[in-house]
């Protein structure tokens, strides 16, 4: 993926290199999103919690852009082996890249109501969780840019420490909740980033995935490892 | 007719899907190629060649130029033999036998395993002749019976509906296309068992190659096929498994879908994604 010789045909090598250029920008708009979005929850930064969603239209414009060029190479120079699959990956990767700048934007939106919660509500675990799935994140876009396949696996195993941390979250939230009555709307907003966080973990772990699939031709396990598994015990408190 | 193989020695590799799978295994060996070298007088064309022909399935053979894929093809109906100082060793088996012993009857062979060439080559004779000439040279049959088996054979090629009400018209006036079908229908006409085509296509356009290609598809229902092709999409359209040669050695060899989504040797990736040279 990106490593292999040239193709006898120069304009194709272009193509593929254009394509593979649209969705590393992408990443590198996403990752900055995702970025400022915890920056303007964490640290109630509110000049932060505005350029996630300014960014957005740019991010939609480059997976537009790279279906576009992926459609034009599929129909025009019939991939196969390699090429193909990165054509491919590259397809869902930019789907991908685009839902994790949506979950940022949403929770840039987010900042402005859970800062009644400051000091009141522990946020260790939102920073925890923060850094891992920043971590995950840039290990995912990365890996895409590099088609480095030992590290697209390690953020699939990573991902199960974000789940867990979600699931510490979430029961910690609830339990605020119930104190508090009062706590009940900030806290929402709150699970609700936590939500988006994990959320977009996930869409680096489908990252992660597709970059190894283009990489090795190999699928990794349909089910990946997965914290959380108290996650359904949690939802009724007694 | 067939020969069971344990699918350990056919060099396959894990198929890509279970459909594959099952196929693989269950799928007797119509023809068995065995440590196989072929010379044309001191230079050495082909190196070493084993591979499977699974039985009524289509296995298409790519690679280069000079890769050796066409002359596997001449082996195989012992083609070769009507050029002084070419010669193969190894096995060749078809039927449990070696074809490549001196022995076997080569008017026998070649009516078991027929050969579809690049260039059409119809016979400056009748539609009708030229199929009922095969059929005559291996088998006594009465007039009406030759009507049935020349219809028979144009119907399966879907040239009856174009050509019933001039089948005594010479078939060279027929289009590219036609001739090749007809060509085709003379071939199993003669109730081969294998088909062998040598770039069937590549003097015709996308629609008469598009119906060549449907043929195959029903063919290989009674008929085991290998097909040489250097158009890579149709090897991807028409074969079940694909093997891709270079330089005289057969590289690799794999279900169609793993070839071309996940091929296991560089060589082959390089090949078929446009990398080479």
């Amino acid at each position: 993926m990106g490593n292999e010789p040239a193709h006898t045909i120069t304009r194709y090598d272009q193509e593929l290199d254009r394509l593979r250029g649209i969705v590393a920008r992408m990443g590198g708009l996403v990752e900055r999103q995702t970025a400022q979005a915890i920056a303007a929850v964490v640290n109630q930064n509110e000049e932060a919690a505005l350029e996630p969603p300014e960014l957005d239209p740019e991010v939609d414009a480059l997976e537009r852009e790279a279906e576009m060029l992926a459609i034009r190479i599929l129909a025009l120079r019939a991939p196969m082996a390699v090429d193909l699959r990165v054509i491919v990956a590259v397809l869902k990767m930019s789907g991908d890249l685009e839902r994790i700048g949506d979950y940022a934007s949403s929770i840039a939106r987010r900042a402005g109501k859970v800062e009644v919660l400051d000091g009141a509500v522990s946020f260790s675990a939102l920073r925890a969780m923060a850094r891992l799935v920043q971590e995950n994140l840039h290990m995912a876009v990365e890996s895409m840019v590099e088609n480095d396949a030992e590290r697209a696996q390690e953020v699939w195993k990573a991902d199960t420490a974000v789940d867990e941390l979600y699931t510490t979250m979430f029961r910690e939230l609830v339990t605020y909740m119930m104190e508090d009555p009062r706590k009940i709307g900030p806290c929402i907003h709150l699970l609700f980033v936590a939500k988006n966080l994990e959320r977009i973990g996930d869409h680096a772990t489908n990252i992660a995935e597709r970059v190894y699939y283009a990489v090795t031709g190999e699928m990794l396990p349909s089910v990946r490892p997965r914290g959380g598994a108290a996650r359904t015990d949690v939802e009724q408190p007694e | 007719m067939s020969i069971e193989v344990p699918v350990k020695a056919t060099g396959m590799t894990q198929p890509l899907d279970s459909t594959a799978a099952s196929r693989d295994v269950q799928s007797p060996v119509a023809m068995q190629v065995r440590g196989l070298n072929f010379y044309y007088g001191t230079s050495h064309a082909l190196h070493d060649i084993s591979l499977d022909f699974p039985e009524r399935s289509v296995t298409g053979m790519i690679g280069p130029s000079g890769c050796g894929k066409s002359t596997l093809l001449r082996v195989l109906n012992r083609m070769y033999d009507l050029y002084p100082g070419q010669r193969a060793t190894g096995e060749v088996i078809f039927d449990k036998q070696n074809i490549l012993n001196s022995g076997v009857d080569l008017n026998v062979l070649r009516s078991r395993i027929g050969m579809v060439f690049q260039k059409p080559t119809p016979f400056p004779m009748s539609i009708y002749d030229n199929i009922a000439f095969g059929i005559r040279l291996h088998e006594r049959v009465s007039r009406s019976e030759m009507d049935g088996r020349v219809e028979d054979a144009l119907r399966r090629v879907a040239l009856w509906s174009e050509v019933q009400d001039r089948l005594s018209a010479s078939a060279t006036a027929l289009s590219g296309g036609q001739q090749q079908r007809l060509c085709i229908a003379r071939t199993i006409a003669v109730r081969p068992e294998v088909i062998l085509l040598d770039e069937p296509t590549s003097a015709l356009d996308p629609v008469s190659t598009a119906r060549i290609e449907e043929l195959l598809d029903e063919l290989k229902t009674e008929f085991t096929i290998a097909i040489v092709t250097h158009n890579m999409q149709q090897a991807a359209r028409c074969a079940d498994q694909v093997a891709f040669f270079y330089m005289g050695r057969l590289i690799e060899v794999d279900s169609t879908a793993r070839m071309f989504t996940t091929p296991r040797e560089q060589q082959t990736q390089d090949y078929i994604t446009g990398r080479f040279g």
